[in-house]
C-alpha cells in the first residue's frame, strides 16, 4: 500500500508518495515522476544512505518534537508533518510578539536596564544577554511603558524566555 | 620524558590538542572541569580529571587557588595554561612557581611587561620598533581625559582591553560622542572576561592586513622566528580564517618582520612559544607592532603544518630546559607549501552569526590528504553557554595557496555537525570569493565587502531532504506502530524497514539523546 506524506517545508507544502515494491522503494515527489530509491541506516540511528536513481547522497534525520531536521550536504532543513497545523510553526521566523520581549539567544542576563514604570523608546537598550562571550543588547521594537520585568542580573535564561513586557504606545 | 605529569588548565579543542603531544611524549595529562564540561572530550580523553566549579569560568577556569590545589592534589609537576583563561595572566605563572610546579608559558616578568598591552607599547617604542600611534593612560571614569586623549589620537579610533585578547573588549569609535559607551563597554567586558579592566586607545588604521609572526624561545637565549600567519579575515576584531604563508609577504619583508619579532622577544627575556603581532600595509610594507600574545595561540596550527613542528611538544621542551635544536642563526626556516585553518564556530551564517547552541547530535569529520581538524565536538555534546562558540578548527595543507583553498572546500564540504548550526556555510563561500582567492584582503575587508549569499532558493538538496524525511516519517510509524524507537519488527513492517531496524535503525529524539549522569548535579538546562 503506497503511503502518502504531507510535508511542511518553509511555507510549502509538499506531497510525497512512497511506494514499497519488494525490496525496494518509489517515492514520487509532488507531481515528478517516481524514482526508485534504496534506502539504509545501516547501524547509526538517523544515518540515512539514500541511492536515488542510483544517485548516492546521505542525509542525517533528528526528530525536534513534531519535527524532522534534515541535514545533507551541510545545509539543515525542518521539515514537520503538514498537519501539525499553525502556531508552532517549525520554520516560523523567531519573532517577538507586540508587549514581550524575550531573551534572542540562550545565556545569562548582565544586565537589566529597565524597571517597571519606565518610559522605554523604540531601539532603547532593555537588557541585556550574554552567551559566549558576546554580550547582546535586546532591544524594544516600540515606545511604550515597562509593566513587569521578569528577568534580573546574573539569570540563566533560554531562548525565548519572557524578559521584559511592556505597553506599547504605538 | 620532560615532565611526569602535567595539568591542562584549559578545556575544548585545545586541551584535547595538548594532550595529544603529551601522548606522543609520554607525559601524564590532569584535566579540568566546570559543572558544564564534566561531558566534553577533554575529560574523557584525559589521565585524570579534577572539577573545579560552576560553569562560568569566574568560578572555575579562572580561579588561580582551585587550579593549583588541583595540580597539588594529582601530582602534577608542570601547567599548560593553553590559550585563553589564565594563559596571560602573570599571578597564576607566579603562583605556579610558588606552589613549585612549571608554568609552560614566558616568565611572569616578560607577561608582565608584554601581555598587558599596555606595558608592551612601552617597551616597544624604547626597543624602537614602531607601534600604532595611541594614548595609553585612560581611566574609563575620567571621561574628560579621555576626550581630550581621543581628540589627539583622532577619529575613527579603538578602546581597547590592555588584557584583552580574540577581540574581546574592542570598541570602534568613530566619532566622540561614541567613547563614552564604548569605554564602559570595553572595560566591562573586560573586567568580566579578563578581570581586569585596564583600558588604551589606538588610532584605527584602515585597510591594514593583520600579519604575526610565531616565536619560540628557550631558556639559554636562543629565540626562533617560524615565519607569519595572515590573520586578516575578521569579523568584529574576531579572527575566522588563517593561513600561513602570508600572500602579501615576501622573503625580503618576512626577514624583517621575524627581526622585529625576535628583537621583541629579546628586550624582555622571554620564553617559550610567543607571537608577535604586526599591522601590516601591504601597499607599503610598513609595518606597526600591536601587541605580544604571550602564549600558544588559536591558528599555530598552520605554522606547525608549513614548518613541520610540533609547537606544543617544543614548548614542554623549553619548559623543562632543554635548549632549541641548533641552527644557523643567520638562516631562518623557509615554509613549505600552504596552510590554511577556518574556525568553525556554532552560529548561524543566515541569521546574523547569532550563536547556536545545543546537543550535538552527529559528527563527521573530513579526513584525507592534508587535512587536520582540531576540534571539541562528539555525537551528544551539549555545547554549553558560558565559553566562546568555537567548536574546532579545519586545517588544510597543500602544496601552494589555490590547491589549499580547494582542499579546504572540499574538506568543508566532508564536514558534518548535525544538532547545532555552524559558519561551515560562510567558509564555503568565503572559500568561493574572488577577493579570498585572490589574497586580496585586509582586516576590514569581511565587514565592508563580503556579503553571505542567500541561501540558494533552487537547491538540489532539498529534494533530498524531502526524500529522507519521506523515508523517516516511515521509519517513525513504525517504531510507533512498535511501541518506541527499540521496538523490534512487528508483523506489519515492511521488509526493508525490518532490515534497517535489525540493524538498529530509529532516530535520535530529542531529549532522550541527551544522555545519563549518575551522581549529576543537574544539567544546566
Amino acid at each position: 500500500m503506497p503511503s502518502r506524506h504531507r510535508l511542511q517545508l518553509g511555507a510549502e507544502t509538499r506531497t510525497l508518495v512512497v511506494d514499497e515494491q519488494g525490496e525496494r522503494l518509489l517515492i514520487t515527489v509532488d507531481e515528478e515522476e517516481p524514482v526508485a530509491v534504496d534506502a539504509t541506516t545501516s547501524g547509526v540511528p538517523g544515518h540515512l544512505s539514500l541511492l536515488i536513481d542510483g544517485e548516492s547522497h546521505a542525509a542525517y534525520v533528528a526528530l525536534e518534537g513534531e519535527a524532522l531536521h534534515v541535514t545533507v550536504g551541510g545545509r539543515t532543513f525542518v521539515i514537520a508533518p503538514a498537519r501539525a497545523g499553525r502556531g508552532r510553526g517549525p520554520v516560523a521566523s523567531y519573532e517577538d510578539v507586540e508587549g514581550q520581549l524575550t531573551a534572542p539567544l540562550a545565556g545569562v542576563v548582565v544586565d537589566v536596564r529597565v524597571a517597571v514604570g519606565d518610559a522605554i523608546e523604540v531601539g532603547q537598550a532593555v537588557c541585556v544577554v550574554e552567551a559566549m562571550k558576546m554580550q547582546n543588547e535586546v532591544h524594544s521594537p516600540h515606545d511604550g511603558t515597562v509593566t513587569a520585568v521578569h528577568c534580573e542580573r546574573g539569570q540563566r535564561v533560554e531562548r525565548g524566555e519572557l524578559l521584559v513586557e511592556y505597553e506599547s504606545a504605538d | 620524558m620532560y615532565f611526569q605529569r602535567l595539568l591542562i588548565a584549559n578545556r575544548g579543542e585545545i586541551a584535547l590538542r595538548i594532550q595529544r603531544s603529551c601522548r606522543e611524549l609520554g607525559i601524564e595529562t590532569v584535566a579540568v572541569y566546570s559543572d558544564a564540561d564534566r561531558n566534553a572530550l577533554h575529560v574523557r580523553n584525559a589521565d585524570r580529571a579534577v572539577h573545579l566549579g560552576p560553569g562560568p569560568a569566574l568560578e572555575s577556569y579562572l580561579v588561580i587557588e582551585k587550579v593549583i590545589e588541583a595540580a597539588r592534589s594529582t601530582g602534577a609537576d608542570a601547567i599548560h595554561p593553553g590559550y585563553g583563561f589564565l594563559s596571560e595572566n602573570a599571578d597564576f605563572a607566579d603562583a605556579c612557581e610558588a606552589a613549585g610546579i612549571t608554568f609552560v608559558g614566558p616568565p611572569a616578568t616578560a607577561m608582565r611587561q608584554l601581555g598587558g598591552k599596555v606595558s608592551a607599547r612601552r617597551l616597544m617604542e624604547e626597543a624602537s620598533v614602531p607601534i600604532v600611534p595611541g594614548a595609553n593612560d585612560i581611566d574609563p571614569d575620567d571621561l574628560e581625559h579621555a576626550t581630550a586623549e581621543a581628540e589627539r589620537v583622532g577619529f575613527p579610533l579603538l578602546v581597547k582591553a590592555s588584557a584583552g585578547g580574540g577581540g574581546r573588549g574592542i570598541r570602534q569609535v568613530d566619532a566622540l560622542e561614541e567613547l563614552a559607551a564604548a569605554m564602559e563597554l570595553s572595560a566591562s567586558e573586560a573586567r568580566s572576561s579578563f578581570g581586569d579592566a585596564t583600558i588604551f586607545l589606538e588610532r584605527f588604521v584602515a585597510k591594514a592586513r593583520h600579519v604575526e609572526v610565531q616565536i619560540m624561545a628557550d631558556a639559554h637565549g636562543t629565540v626562533r622566528a617560524y615565519g607569519e600567519r595572515e590573520c586578516s579575515v575578521q569579523r568584529r576584531h574576531q579572527k575566522l580564517v588563517e593561513e600561513a604563508p602570508s600572500p602579501a609577504v615576501t622573503p625580503e619583508l618576512r626577514a624583517r618582520l621575524c627581526a622585529a619579532a625576535i628583537a621583541a622577544a629579546k628586550s624582555c627575556g622571554y620564553r617559550n612559544a610567543g607571537t608577535v603581532e604586526f599591522l601590516l600595509d601591504d601597499a607599503t610594507g610598513e609595518f606597526f607592532f600591536l601587541e605580544v600574545n604571550a602564549r600558544l595561540q588559536v591558528e599555530h596550527p598552520v605554522t606547525e603544518l608549513v614548518y613541520g613542528v610540533d609547537l606544543v611538544a617544543q614548548q614542554l621542551a623549553v619548559a623543562a630546559g632543554e635548549a632549541l635544536p641548533a641552527a644557523d642563526d643567520d638562516a631562518l626556516p623557509e615554509p613549505r607549501g600552504w596552510a590554511i585553518e577556518c574556525r568553525i564556530n556554532g552560529e548561524d551564517p543566515y541569521q546574523g552569526f547569532v550563536p547556536s547552541l545545543g546537543l550535538v547530535q552527529r559528527v563527521e569529520a573530513p579526513l584525507g590528504p592534508g587535512v587536520r581538524f582540531d576540534s571539541m565536538l562528539f555525537d551528544g555534546l551539549d555545547v554549553p553557554v558560558f565559553y566562546d562558540s568555537m567548536l574546532g578548527k579545519l586545517i588544510v595543507w597543500a602544496e601552494d595557496r589555490p590547491q589549499a583553498i580547494e582542499r579546504m572546500r572540499r574538506a568543508l564540504d566532508d564536514l558534518l555537525v548535525a544538532g547545532v548550526q555552524t559558519n561551515a556555510p560562510f567558509h564555503r563561500a568565503l572559500m568561493q570569493h574572488p577577493d579570498f582567492r585572490a589574497g586580496a584582503i585586509h582586516t576590514k575587508w569581511l565587514e565592508s565587502s563580503f556579503e553571505m549569499p542567500a541561501m540558494p532558493e533552487e537547491d538540489p538538496r532539498e529534494r533530498v531532504a524531502l526524500i529522507a524525511a519521506a523515508i523517516a516519517s516511515e521509519l517513525l510509524a513504525a517504531q510507533r506502530a512498535a511501541g518506541g524507537p527499540a521496538g523490534g519488527g512487528g508483523p506489519t513492517a515492511s521488509r526493508w524497514l525490518r532490515a534497517a531496524r535489525e540493524r538498529a535503525s530509529g532516530l535520535p529524539v530529542g531529549a532522550a539523546a541527551r544522555g545519563w549522569r549518575r551522581a549529576g548535579r543537574g544539567r544546566p538546562r
